[in-house]
């Protein structure tokens, strides 16, 4: 190893090493630039944009020769009774995908546990996580053919109750709950085999300890499955916690799309963004953006080192 | 004597307690699995049925008279459209995805060198963007008018071309591999491309191999680059096309027309879950041998994405 520069150089010393370092591993740098440029472009030139929140953009002035009108964006956020509206669709999404995201994919994981290995064991795995595979414009098809009003087999079943169907795509009510399953439908398999792994890692014989001491199935489960679970959970928790505030384009725009009459009751920040890009112009939709990508921030930070108390010091990243 | 016979009683007790719990967890997985399978049944089995069927009975897994019209109508009779789609999207997964696999993995490859000195800054570089960004709108401005996207390719691969998250996944691997296997290399005169091209990538197959499907998946479901910069309806993804025939069954038609087929009515029911099984077609066929890597991947800390 070559020496290490003493504390106390000068400046041109430690420059030279700069300049040293570099022409020492010239290779593995040149081997990062594609992927730093690909962030440069997609990441970080963007991030001069975030001044257009600051101003009244026109397209004719350019974006740092549009006049400049301090946090006037941000206050049309706040009086804005629908921006208010797509705010909480976002939390409610989000909160129940959270819930049910840890209630269904580990109590699926607790049952395939239970399960000997074999042809039904494979098979429902498999299933269960297919749906992960679908884009959502494919679960957007599956949704007009389960609620399309005149063939939909949700109709054909109420028909066949003798029920009155139902016109579900006027109806926008129902749509945050369609939204919530379907989130649950396509991602409990996939999420059931992060639990799976983590119990694949637990040690037997505290199971079998538990068992000669007389625990039943259900005691083992609350007692030693449930706790020895807990790191895992709290960790894709957290994540979630620090991204309550980014709606999930793809599921909103793929099965809702730009249906007019379910839009205010299932929009989510990221879809208002996007609509409103061109009605309500650009430096507003980007104060929105920001503001989202501040309180993501924080958030996940936040979360960060939560997850660092939690788990002995092991962070989300 | 006595105790044994409480033994007994207890043990009995309870395997009968254990055996409903296991008849509970067989009904709960086998519930599951039929609710995730159930709409991709529907589908089929609607891609399978005859138009007027369906428009009189309504949708249903199993078709009344078993017909191939639907297919036959969007491969022979809709125009060009569809085999477009296919190629765009057949094109932009496979060069975005090996693209993305050699972007990847070389700075994958440089960040697990220790003696990289400013290997945790640009880690940083990478891992910043994961939890702070601009938002769409400077990212849409920057697209379209310093990168020039609208309407080309280039919207559908360089987008999705670095994944921080893959990019991490992919160093765990690298920095597994021994440094005494690249020692003897270096002796040989090889430099880190050679090391990195001869030694670490053969090593990793698995590895490159799963990030790459993941890679993949992310290319052929991709439609969101489309609703943003392709308005071209030649460069429609086959995703973009399906969204698009969802909301008006008659953008299925176009492109170059077979002769004598204008006049042919488009089964607008059928047609539109035929080309979802299209879309979805070749994730099913290969399914059963990729499944597996994802599981992998996800085990080995896609945990994060």
């Amino acid at each position: 190893m070559h020496s290490e520069p003493t504390r106390g150089a000068l400046p041109p010393r430690r420059k030279s090493a700069f300049v040293r370092e570099m022409r020492r591993h010239k290779t593995l740098y040149l081997m990062c630039m594609p992927a730093l440029l690909l962030l440069l472009a997609l990441s970080y030139i963007p991030f001069g944009g975030l001044w257009m929140a600051f101003t009244n953009y026109k397209l004719l002035d350019g974006i740092f020769g549009s006049e400049f009108v301090g946090l006037n964006n941000f206050r049309l956020f706040f009086i804005s009774p629908n921006a208010l509206r797509y705010v909480g669709n976002t939390l409610i999404i989000n909160a129940w995908g959270l819930l049910l995201g840890l209630v269904f994919p580990i109590s699926l994981a607790i049952a395939l546990n239970e399960l000997r290995r074999g042809v039904f064991k494979r098979i429902t795995q498999g299933v269960m996580f297919f749906p992960y595979f679908l884009s959502w414009i494919v679960v957007g098809a599956i949704s007009w053919a389960l609620f399309n009003t005149e063939l939909g087999v949700v109709n054909s079943i109420y028909r066949s109750l003798g029920w009155e169907p139902v016109r579900w795509l006027a109806r926008g009510e129902y749509w945050k709950g369609f939204l919530i399953s379907f989130n649950v439908w396509k991602w409990s398999g996939y999420s059931s085999i992060i639990y799976l792994a983590a119990m694949s890692n637990f040690d037997p014989n505290l199971f079998q300890a538990a068992e000669v001491d007389g625990a039943n199935k259900w005691q083992r489960i609350y007692h030693l499955t449930l706790p020895l679970l807990k790191p895992t959970a709290v960790v894709l928790t957290l994540l979630s916690v620090g991204r309550i505030f980014y709606g999930d384009f793809g599921m909103v725009w793929g099965i809702v799309g730009s249906n007019p009459v379910i839009g205010p009751y299932v929009h989510v920040i990221d879809t208002y963004v996007f609509t409103s890009m061109r009605s309500l112009g650009f430096s507003y939709t980007t104060a929105v953006g920001l503001m989202q990508s501040v309180l993501g921030l924080i958030l996940v930070v936040g979360a960060n080192a939560l997850a660092k108390r939690i788990n002995d010091g092991e962070g989300l990243f | 004597m006595q105790l044994t016979k409480r033994t007994g009683r207890r043990s009995i007790r309870h395997s009968r307690g254990d055996s409903l719990f296991k008849a509970l967890c067989v009904g709960f997985v086998a519930f599951f699995a039929a609710v995730c399978l159930y709409p991709l049944l529907l589908v089929l089995g609607v891609s399978f049925s005859n138009e007027t069927d369906v428009l009189r009975y309504g949708y249903s897994v199993i078709p009344r008279n078993f017909t191939t019209d639907t297919y036959r109508y969007i491969f022979l009779q809709s125009g060009s459209r569809i085999t477009d789609s296919y190629v765009i999207t057949i094109f932009t997964t496979v060069v975005g995805t090996l693209g993305a696999l050699l972007v990847t993995g070389m700075i994958s490859f440089a960040l697990s060198i220790k003696q990289l000195r400013y290997r945790n800054l640009i880690a940083f570089v990478c891992n910043f963007t994961i939890i702070f960004s601009a938002g769409l709108i400077p990212w849409y401005i920057v697209c379209t008018r310093l990168l020039g996207f609208n309407n080309s390719l280039n919207a559908l691969i360089v987008p999705g071309m670095f994944s921080v998250w893959y990019m991490f996944m992919l160093r765990t691997f690298f920095a597994d591999i021994p440094p005494s296997l690249y020692e003897s290399a270096t002796l040989d005169g090889a430099g880190y491309f050679g090391i990195f091209w001869r030694i670490a990538t053969p090593l990793s197959t698995t590895a490159l191999l799963t990030i790459g499907l993941m890679y993949a998946l992310n290319y052929w479901n991709n439609w969101w680059n489309a609703l943003l910069f392709i308005d071209r309806k030649e460069l429609f993804p086959l995703q973009y096309l399906l969204y698009n025939v969802l909301s008006n069954v008659n953008a299925i038609r176009g492109g170059r027309m077979p002769p004598g087929v204008g006049s042919v009515r488009i089964p607008a029911e059928t047609v539109k879950m035929g080309l979802t099984i299209v879309t979805i077609g070749p994730i099913i066929l290969l399914y059963p041998f990729i499944q597996k890597y994802f599981v992998n991947g996800i085990m080995s800390g896609a945990v994060k994405e």
